[in-house]
Order: C-alpha cells, then sequence, then structure tokens
C-alpha cells in the first residue's frame, strides 16, 4: 500500500471522527448555539488556506533557484488546493455570519483580506490556464505566486485600517476563559484532521501532475 | 548602468513621442471615463467631495491599464524583444528604463488629468493642484513598477488584455487604498501629510515593489 493511498485511509477516517466528534461531543457554544458547529470546518480551512498558499510561495522560490519541475507542480498543487480552501472559508464565513453578525458579508479587514488573497491566486490559477505548459509557464506562475505571496501583509495592514469587525484570532490567544476547553480541544482535533486532508489531496494532485505531465511529453513526442 | 537605464528610456520616449497617438488615446480614454461617471452619479452637492477621490483612483486605474499594455507591445514589432534582450544590458536595467518611461508616462497624463477632473467634476480639486501631482507620483510609481513586472510576463499571453488586470488590481488594493485616502486629506485641506500612516503605506509599497519587481524581472525575460 503505497503512501498516498494510505493518507487517504487516514484521512477518510479523521474526518469521519471529527464530524462525530463535532456532532455528539462537543457541547453547544453558549452565546452561538447550534451554528457555531460550522467553526469547526471555517477555522480549519482557513489554516490550510494559509498554509498552501505558503507552501505554494516556498517551493516557486524553490523553483526559480534550482529549476527543478518537481518544485513546480508542487506549487502549482499547492495553489490549486488552497484556492479552493479559501474558497470554503468564505462560503462557510458568510453562512457562519449570517446568524451571529446579521449579515452574510462585511468589509471587515480579514474577510476582504481573504478575498482579495482569493482573487490573488484565482489569476495565478488562470495565468497556468492561459500560457501554453512550459518552462516559461513555471517561471511566470512562479512570479505570481511570490509577488502576491508578498502582498498579504501590504493588503493585510490596509484593510485592516480600512475597517475591522471581526472577531481576533481565538484559537492562539493565551487569555484563558476567551474560549472553552472542550471547544478548543475540538477546533484543534478538526485542524489535524483538516490537515491530514489536506496532506493526502496534495499528494494525489502532485502525482496526477506528474502523470499529466509525462503523458503530454508522450503525445509532443509521437507528433 | 544609469547610462544603461538612460538608454533605453529615450528610446521607448522618443518612439511614444513620435506616435503620440497612445497618449492622445489613454488621455480620452480617461476624459470618457470621468464623463461616464459624471453622467452615473448624482450631480454636485456635498457627496461630490466625499466621492471624488474614488472616481478620481478608477479613472487612473482603468486608464493606466491602457498604457501598460501598449508598454511591451511595441517590441513585439520584428524581434526587438529578442533584440533588446541578447543586447549587453542587463535585465534589470530593462526593467527600470521601462518602468521610468511608464512613471513619466503616468505623471505627465495625471498633470492634464487634474484640471480636467477639476473641471468636470470637482471643482475645488484645482486648488490642490501640487499636492495631488506629487499624490500621483507617489502612486504611479507603485502602478509601474508592478504593472511594468506583470505587463512583460503578459506579453506572449493569450488573452493578455484580461489576464493583466485580473493579475494587476488585486495586487493593488493597498496602493489605490491608501491613495484614496490621502487623497481625501488633501481634499478636506489637509494637506498630503493629513493621513501620515496611509502615505507611509503608500511610499512602503512603492519601494517594496520597486525592488521585488526588479529582482524578479529576469525570471520574466529569460530568452
Amino acid at each position: 500500500m503505497n503512501l498516498t493511498r494510505s493518507l487517504g485511509l487516514v484521512s477518510a477516517l479523521s474526518l469521519a471522527i471529527t464530524a462525530w466528534l463535532v456532532f455528539y461531543w462537543a457541547p453547544l457554544e453558549q452565546a452561538m448555539g447550534f451554528v457555531q458547529k460550522i467553526m469547526y470546518i471555517h477555522v480549519p480551512s482557513v489554516l490550510v488556506c494559509y498554509l498552501a498558499f505558503f507552501l505554494s510561495f516556498m517551493a516557486s522560490i524553490g523553483y526559480l533557484w534550482k529549476r527543478k519541475e518537481s518544485y513546480d507542480i508542487f506549487a502549482y498543487a499547492s495553489a490549486e488546493i488552497g484556492v479552493v480552501f479559501c474558497a470554503i472559508t468564505l462560503i462557510t464565513g458568510s453562512i457562519w455570519g449570517r446568524p451571529t453578525w446579521n449579515t452574510y458579508w462585511t468589509w471587515d479587514a480579514r474577510l476582504t483580506t481573504t478575498l482579495i488573497l482569493f482573487l490573488v491566486f484565482v489569476g495565478y490559477l488562470l495565468l497556468r490556464r492561459f500560457v501554453v505548459y512550459s518552462e516559461q509557464q513555471a517561471r511566470f506562475a512562479a512570479v505570481i505566486a511570490i509577488i502576491g505571496f508578498m502582498d498579504i501583509p501590504l493588503i493585510h495592514q490596509a484593510v485592516t485600517w480600512w475597517r475591522t469587525l471581526h472577531q481576533s484570532s481565538t484559537m492562539f490567544s493565551m487569555k484563558k476563559g476567551v474560549i472553552d476547553d472542550p471547544l478548543k480541544w475540538m477546533l484543534y482535533v478538526s485542524m489535524v484532521a483538516f490537515y491530514i486532508f489536506f496532506a493526502y489531496l496534495l499528494a494525489k494532485r502532485v502525482e496526477l501532475e506528474k502523470k499529466e505531465r509525462a503523458f503530454k511529453r508522450q503525445l509532443a513526442n509521437l507528433e | 548602468m544609469i547610462r544603461e537605464v538612460w538608454t533605453i528610456l529615450q528610446k521607448d520616449l522618443r518612439l511614444e513621442l513620435r506616435r503620440s497617438e497612445n497618449f492622445i488615446a489613454m488621455f480620452f480614454f480617461a476624459f470618457i471615463i470621468l464623463l461616464i461617471f459624471s453622467f452615473a452619479l448624482p450631480s454636485e452637492g456635498e457627496n461630490h467631495q466625499l466621492i471624488a477621490p474614488g472616481v478620481y483612483w478608477v479613472t487612473f486605474l482603468l486608464s493606466g491599464i491602457l498604457g501598460l499594455s501598449k508598454n511591451f507591445a511595441l517590441e513585439k514589432e520584428m524581434g526587438c524583444m529578442e533584440a533588446l534582450l541578447i543586447s549587453p544590458v542587463s535585465r534589470g536595467s530593462i526593467f527600470l528604463g521601462k518602468m521610468l518611461g511608464t512613471l513619466i508616462f503616468m505623471v505627465l497624463m495625471q498633470g492634464i488629468l487634474i484640471p480636467v477632473f477639476a473641471l468636470i467634476f470637482y471643482t475645488p480639486a484645482i486648488e490642490f493642484f501640487w499636492d495631488l501631482l506629487m499624490l500621483s507620483c507617489a502612486t504611479a510609481l507603485g502602478f509601474s513598477a508592478l504593472g511594468t513586472l506583470l505587463s512583460g510576463l503578459t506579453t506572449d499571453v493569450r488573452f493578455k488584455e484580461i489576464l493583466l488586470p485580473i493579475l494587476l488590481f488585486p495586487l493593488l488594493i493597498p496602493l489605490l487604498l491608501a491613495s484614496v485616502e490621502v487623497m481625501a486629506s488633501i481634499l478636506a485641506g489637509q494637506g498630503i501629510q493629513g493621513e501620515l500612516d496611509w502615505l507611509k503605506l503608500l511610499i512602503g509599497f512603492d519601494f517594496i515593489f520597486l525592488i521585488a519587481a526588479y529582482l524578479t524581472f529576469d525570471f520574466v525575460m529569460e530568452l
């Protein structure tokens, strides 16, 4: 049994356990009630999304430096999964926002930053589509990933000054009592499950992209 | 290096001056956008001071992108790009020359656009002409640094007309926000230093992306 498949099994199992725990073990949050359970998708997704974009950024630097195709494939796969999780974050965030903030969307700093991040990396994927596959595509995409990632602190600063409403990050806050222990542990569990799931998706996507490129090369050789 | 930059800048400016239709087209495009804004938004009244910065910078972005996409189009004719790349000039110098060309172009354009803006949209703007022009220089610097990099990147790409704004605009959001805020403070009579934090962010953006674009331009322009 290879690594990818075992990762897949582990992630399926851990996601199932997480789902069960979320509904049967984790206590109801007092102020928000049942709706709050969406946090166990929302927060891990955004963390996966940040990690994915960060990995894509690192792999892009690696590619420009070493020029190994595997770095390029890794950057591509990671960015693609990042965009998917970014979309999940935005959607679950809106669903959560409706009952708690009484609005689906608000121009809060963190929401806006995430949305812009999403747009930057959608642009990245579009660029990948529009440039015919070649070493050129890899270089261009790497430049966009690097520039885009460097822009994040600036975007964040700008929109923070612009406006702020989002609750500050509860998970990493050291103060006691901001978030109850069972809720916190539940969040950690779902985070781990999501990271395993991410690792599985990444491995699978890298595998797929490698096969696709090998196949395209064979086709090009035939012609 | 300064000599190399100067040579490229001179070449670009000379070409632009000879075929001034690009400048004229850009100016009239900006003019038409201002006109459309005047028709689309409620006329006169208190509101105009509030929306004036937004209207001005949107006009700037839309007309600027037109100038950018022309930036490398000139070089495509008769293999100029290849000639430029094999000439004994560093990529960084090519970038700086091109960037300065765009910058001068944009600032000249703003010099004409501000009076026109005052004439047809918000009359008091003309009193702050020099402050606005200074702000325009700062904004145009960041715009042309990132813009030159991305227009170099999209020269050979399919659908580049659509891809360039998709990639560029999200990255420019901090720049746009800062420019809008600083311009609002200028129009409120507080001078260019009225919003010092935003001005710092604006200048920080300029320098970060000037350096980042200078460094990554090498990878975009490989033969």
